[in-house]
């Protein structure tokens, strides 16, 4: 073991209520971090989930031939504005009919897909489009009609959700940021004046070590180190205390949110979410314990 | 190997030293002696590079110490061996640990520090007290470990501050004896002492000071 990480986990075995509270706060820290980071993840998933749903439809004339249909599928595949073009025959209509109203099959027993017009359904890339193209398939001469889904549910529903959504991914990214920042300043406080404490009870051994020659480096490894090592422990206790929470909560995450993916499905996929945010968080608990510690180390030094 | 050329020092309106001039041979051993306040720490200082003279020039092992870097400093220190009257023994590290610790400051491999600190612990008398802590050691003993600390990193200059002041004469004795002991070696030491007891037994080479102005050599 080097000297300075030997000097370190001296400092720390030395005062260990200090290097508790250190500790402690940095856990809060991370913990907080890490949830935020997949409250932000599975937040923004909802938002590309009902995004992505089919939020146009066009209702085609029943006279309308193949190849007149291909071509507007054509035409909607190619434009920027619009994604994952589908197109819907009558059979298939009223398929997702008797699937939508399988609770009452006598609804379903009484139609004959002759009375569902195929349509071509699709999504545009921001809702904000919506209306311009909405407007513009209408113009389409095989086109009958063009229904908005949110529409078929209530007016303008999706609209209201995914700008609910929004909102709410707005305040988790805000909010969270926020109380995150709000906890790093005070991890990056509770340093500063641990270090500076560490830094005042060792003035006599800064002395002698300045008097045989220890150069400067020499003299702030250990401390920087002694940081170092609370800010990645906080960071990997906090990580895996969130990692548990979570994995604790996803199984009734999953069962509420169905088939939205608001956490990844598979474990690798998991873990490297969290894989991801741990490296992030050490990252950031390396800047921070370096930061914090030399700063201290500085300011000490000019109160000498 | 030290050379003071008139070198006024100055604290507010103190005047530590007053044009004082001298110097020491390579291999000499000389007492820097005077009463309190005389200025004797103040050359030790002055040579450690601590201080910086307000005139005149201080040179060490040919070395103007006006001249030298902050980042240069360490290493300027680092050939220069130091005990104090206090000790300055770091009290939560053992004997051999407050030894080592003047190997790891200089940079040496680890796998040369145990037979180094053997070496010096032997020489100053630990061999045995070599895992006990500081709390656990007498004066005489401390003392012993602040030498042993100066002298593990085989040092050119060996500086000591009243390094007697605090013990017994018994102990002051043999404490003396291992200074001599290497100086004879060929280590040059500069010792300030206002024990006359000292002065008298050791035949040597004797600065005084008086109110910061040498008044023999």
């Amino acid at each position: 073991m080097s000297t300075h990480l030997k000097t370190a986990l001296g400092y720390i075995r030395r005062a260990p209520f200090q290097a508790m509270a250190a500790i402690f706060v940095l856990t809060l820290t991370f913990f907080v971090t890490t949830l935020v980071a997949i409250l932000t993840y599975s937040s923004s998933k909802l938002i590309s989930y009902f995004e992505t749903r089919p939020q146009v439809i066009a209702f085609l004339k029943d006279s309308v031939k193949e190849d007149e249909v291909a071509t507007l599928q054509h035409k909607l595949e190619a434009d920027v504005r619009v994604k994952e073009v589908k197109y819907v025959s009558k059979e298939e209509a009223l398929s997702i009919y008797k699937k939508a109203t399988s609770d009452n099959p006598l609804l379903g027993e009484l139609v004959s897909p002759s009375i569902f017009p195929a349509s071509l359904e699709f999504s545009v890339k921001d809702l904000t489009f919506a209306q311009e193209i909405i407007d513009e398939v209408k113009g389409e001469g095989i086109v009958d009609s063009v229904g908005f889904t949110a529409a078929l549910g209530g007016e303008s529903s999706l609209r209201d959700v995914v700008g609910r959504l929004k909102t709410i991914t707005t305040y988790v990214k805000v909010g969270g940021g926020v109380f995150v920042g709000i906890l790093a300043l005070t991890s990056f406080t509770v340093l500063l004046v641990i270090i500076s404490m560490r830094m005042t009870t060792r003035r006599e051994e800064i002395e002698i070590l300045n008097l045989i020659g220890a150069t400067r480096g020499f003299i702030r490894s250990p401390i920087v180190l002694e940081a170092l090592i609370y800010a990645v422990t906080g960071a990997v206790v906090g990580w895996i205390t969130a990692f548990i929470t979570v994995l604790y909560l996803a199984p009734s995450a999953v069962v509420y949110f169905g088939e939205i993916p608001v956490l990844p499905k598979d474990t690798l996929s998991l873990l490297g979410l969290f894989g991801i945010i741990l490296a992030g968080e050490l990252l950031f608990g390396l800047i921070l314990g370096t930061g914090g510690s030399l700063l201290a180390v500085s300011r000490v030094r000019r109160a000498r | 190997m030290v050379k003071f050329k008139d070198v006024t020092k100055r604290f507010g309106s103190v005047m530590a030293l007053d044009k004082v001039s001298f110097e020491v041979k390579k291999s000499e051993f000389v007492f820097i002696t005077g009463p309190s306040g005389a200025g004797k720490t103040t050359i030790l200082k002055l040579i450690l590079g601590e201080y910086f003279p307000d005139t005149g020039q201080v040179e060490v092992d040919g070395t103007d110490v006006r001249v030298i870097k902050d980042e240069d400093l360490p290493h300027f220190r680092q050939k220069i061996g130091v005990v104090f009257q206090d000790f300055k023994v770091l009290p939560e590290r053992t004997v051999s640990e407050n030894v080592e610790v003047a190997l790891a400051v200089i940079g040496l491999s680890e796998s040369e520090w145990h037979e180094r600190i053997m070496h010096v612990l032997k020489l100053v008398g630990l061999s045995k007290q070599a895992d006990l802590f500081p709390s656990q050691l007498s004066g005489g003993e401390l003392q012993r470990v602040s030498l042993a600390r100066a002298l593990v990193v085989n040092p050119n200059i060996l500086l000591a501050d009243e390094p007697t002041g605090n013990l017994d004469w018994e102990t002051s004795e043999a404490i003396m004896e291992l200074f001599e002991k290497i100086n004879k070696e060929g280590k040059t030491v500069i010792m300030a002492t206002h024990n006359l007891e000292i002065l008298k037994k050791y035949k040597k080479r004797v600065i005084h000071l008086v109110s910061g102005k040498i008044i023999n050599k």
